[in-house]
């Protein structure tokens, strides 16, 4: 069975919001870039 | 507390899926860099002559082996090794494992044949009407089966383990493993009818012709379940097993990943058509449900990122690590295998965003038959798994062996060569592709390149140059840790994180498997159902075959 170990409870992941956050806005940065490239050249390659 | 001691029958048995899984890796390795090189304009095929024909042919050594056997291999032996050392206990009936990884080796040297004879130049997506002698399509099927075999007696082990365990929670690597094992049932189904009912019989001429669009869909009914069949097992290691080598973190909630897995399994399987966007003969209402359910994986997938980043923050805190960031420094970086599965995490990330970019209706239809797609599975197949494979294999190996790793360091620098060749080579493709560059074509001899392309396709060979060197070097830290002479004091200790929470908590219902399985054969059925039928009812076997090559 794990031991639950005090630092366990007051583990809060806040990096690990961080980390998303950069995650979501690097996805949403690059998939807008990509779809304004297609769009600038007429929809088709 | 001393861990469960698997026999040496057992490390011998997982073993040889790993020595396959290297050879297979080593000689499709060996043409990855020849089509970057030829990109680049450094076209060595002529010199390869009589042995390799062509780029194609290349091209088909290098994704059969890489793509499908390097993986399968590995994976089978990987998810063998999870059950026996999760479970505790032997496998059930291990001749029917043997059975099975025998049949898969007999399928491999079947299908290699008619590949290095220049007779099956059909790449790994073997696409009719292009047509491969038929000991390569009985050669697939072989693999398959024996891997539906060995999956079998990975059950048969479960279900002797539940007799025994009736109230315990499944531990979470042999689940993980399970549940895989069971998307890899489901999702072949579609490879095993197209090769069956069509291609098998076709290339023996007991048929005229084919139905190239049906078979394309019986290919992507497996095709597209098959990245996660790749990705799964990366992601046990990621969940289970990187927290404690990273800094002795604990995994953060063995409940999400427990239902991020059960979601992989319903939603993998039912949105093939999103690889078949630009096909005529499939309903656009279909390629749009499709498109859903592939924006519905990407739940579970940021389940996965969520879980396993917080798994990895819990080890870098427990090292000394602050801030929002700076924890990531104080991760375990020196382990070859951490730093291999970190940096294969990193560029999985971007393999994520431009898999949504593929996923995306508008996007796709421009972007589908272009460089853009191989730029892709290079950062999720090539790398967010076999890196994290072979990160996983730094421990494994001497695992099994009793051999201490030969020279750590060198295998830290494969990582890390590999992660910059992956940039370059990766990011010029995904640049070419945005430019028009098109997939799946000798771009060294096309006459229609245009002078910005030049630029780009040079950073593919030296980005393929790169890799050549991280492939090199990783063969060479194999190879020399099976010969090494230096063994360890001690059995290597099979690093899995506990869990913060102990599983038992874990709602039961994540460790019952019959609504799961009924859901995700249902929304299988529900989702191809019509689609299947409409193309099987108005199913037009008159395509001859053609040998382009």
């Amino acid at each position: 069975m794990a031991k639950k170990d005090k630092e366990d409870d007051e583990f809060r992941p806040s990096g690990t919001i961080a980390v998303l956050t950069i995650f979501v806005i690097t996805l949403i940065a690059i998939w807008a870039t990509i779809y304004m490239i297609l769009v600038r050249q007429g929809g088709t390659l | 507390m001393k861990q469960y001691q698997l026999s040496t029958g057992e490390k011998k048995f997982i073993g040889s899926h790993l020595l396959v899984a290297i050879l297979a890796l080593a000689v499709g390795s060996l043409f990855g860099p020849l089509q970057a090189f030829e990109h680049a304009g450094w076209d060595f095929y002529p010199y390869l002559k009589p042995f390799i024909k062509s780029y194609y042919q290349g091209l088909t050594v290098h994704g059969v082996l890489n793509a499908l056997v390097w993986t399968t291999f590995f994976i089978m032996g990987f998810l063998t090794f999870n059950v026996i050392f999760g479970l505790k206990r032997p496998l059930k009936n291990p001749t029917l494992n043997k059975v099975g990884f025998w049949l898969m080796v007999v399928g491999v040297v079947s299908a290699a044949i008619p590949i290095l004879a220049n007779e099956a130049t059909v790449l790994f997506t073997f696409y009719p009407p292009l047509k491969a002698n038929w000991a390569f399509y009985l050669g697939l099927t072989l693999v398959v089966v024996g891997s539906w075999v060995e999956g079998w007696g990975l059950f048969m082990t479960y279900a002797a383990w539940r007799k025994e365990n009736a109230n315990e929670r499944t531990p979470f690597i042999a689940f993980g493993s399970l549940v895989t094992a069971l998307l890899w049932q489901i999702c072949t189904l579609g490879v095993a009818v197209e090769i069956l009912t069509m291609l098998l019989p076709w290339s023996l001429g007991l048929i005229e012709g084919v139905d190239p669009q049906l078979a394309r869909t019986y290919f992507w009914f497996t095709g597209h379940p098959l990245v996660y069949f790749w990705l799964l097992p990366a992601y046990i290691s990621w969940y289970a097993m990187l927290p404690k080598q990273a800094g002795n973190g604990k995994m953060f909630s063995d409940t999400l990943a427990r239902l991020a897995f059960w979601i992989f399994l319903v939603l993998s399987t039912p949105l093939g058509l999103h690889h078949q966007y630009v096909d005529p003969g499939v309903s656009p209402v279909w390629k749009f449900i499709h498109s859903m359910l592939t924006f519905g994986v990407f739940f579970p997938s940021m389940m996965t990122a969520f879980t396993v980043v917080a798994s990895l923050e819990h080890a870098g805190r427990k090292q000394g690590g602050r801030g929002a960031l700076a924890w990531i420094g104080k991760l375990n970086w020196s382990d070859p295998s951490v730093a291999a599965q970190l940096l294969a995490g990193i560029l999985f990330f971007f393999g994520g965003i431009g898999g949504l970019a593929n996923a995306s209706y508008n996007v796709n239809l421009v972007l589908h038959n272009t460089a853009f797609i191989p730029g892709h599975f290079h950062l999720t197949v090539a790398t967010g798994v076999t890196l994290s494979f072979i990160g996983i294999s730094y421990w494994l190996l001497p695992y099994l062996t009793g051999k201490k790793l030969w020279k750590p360091k060198w295998a830290v620098a494969q990582a890390w060569i590999w992660f910059v060749g992956m940039i370059i080579f990766s990011n010029s493709m995904h640049v070419l592709g945005l430019l028009g560059a098109p997939r799946r074509v000798p771009l060294g001899l096309a006459p229609y390149v245009p002078a910005e392309w030049n630029s780009r396709l040079f950073q593919v060979g030296v980005g393929g140059a790169i890799l050549f060197v991280s492939g090199l070097l990783y063969l060479t830290v194999m190879l020399m840790t099976a010969l090494n002479k230096e063994t360890v004091k001690e059995e290597v200790e099979v690093p899995v994180a506990e869990a913060m929470q102990d599983p038992a908590l874990s709602p039961v219902w994540l460790d019952r498997w019959a609504p799961w399985i009924y859901g995700a054969l249902a929304l299988v059925v529900i989702v191809y159902g019509p689609q299947l039928f409409d193309l099987i009812k108005n199913m037009a076997l008159t395509s001859p075959g053609f040998r382009v090559w």
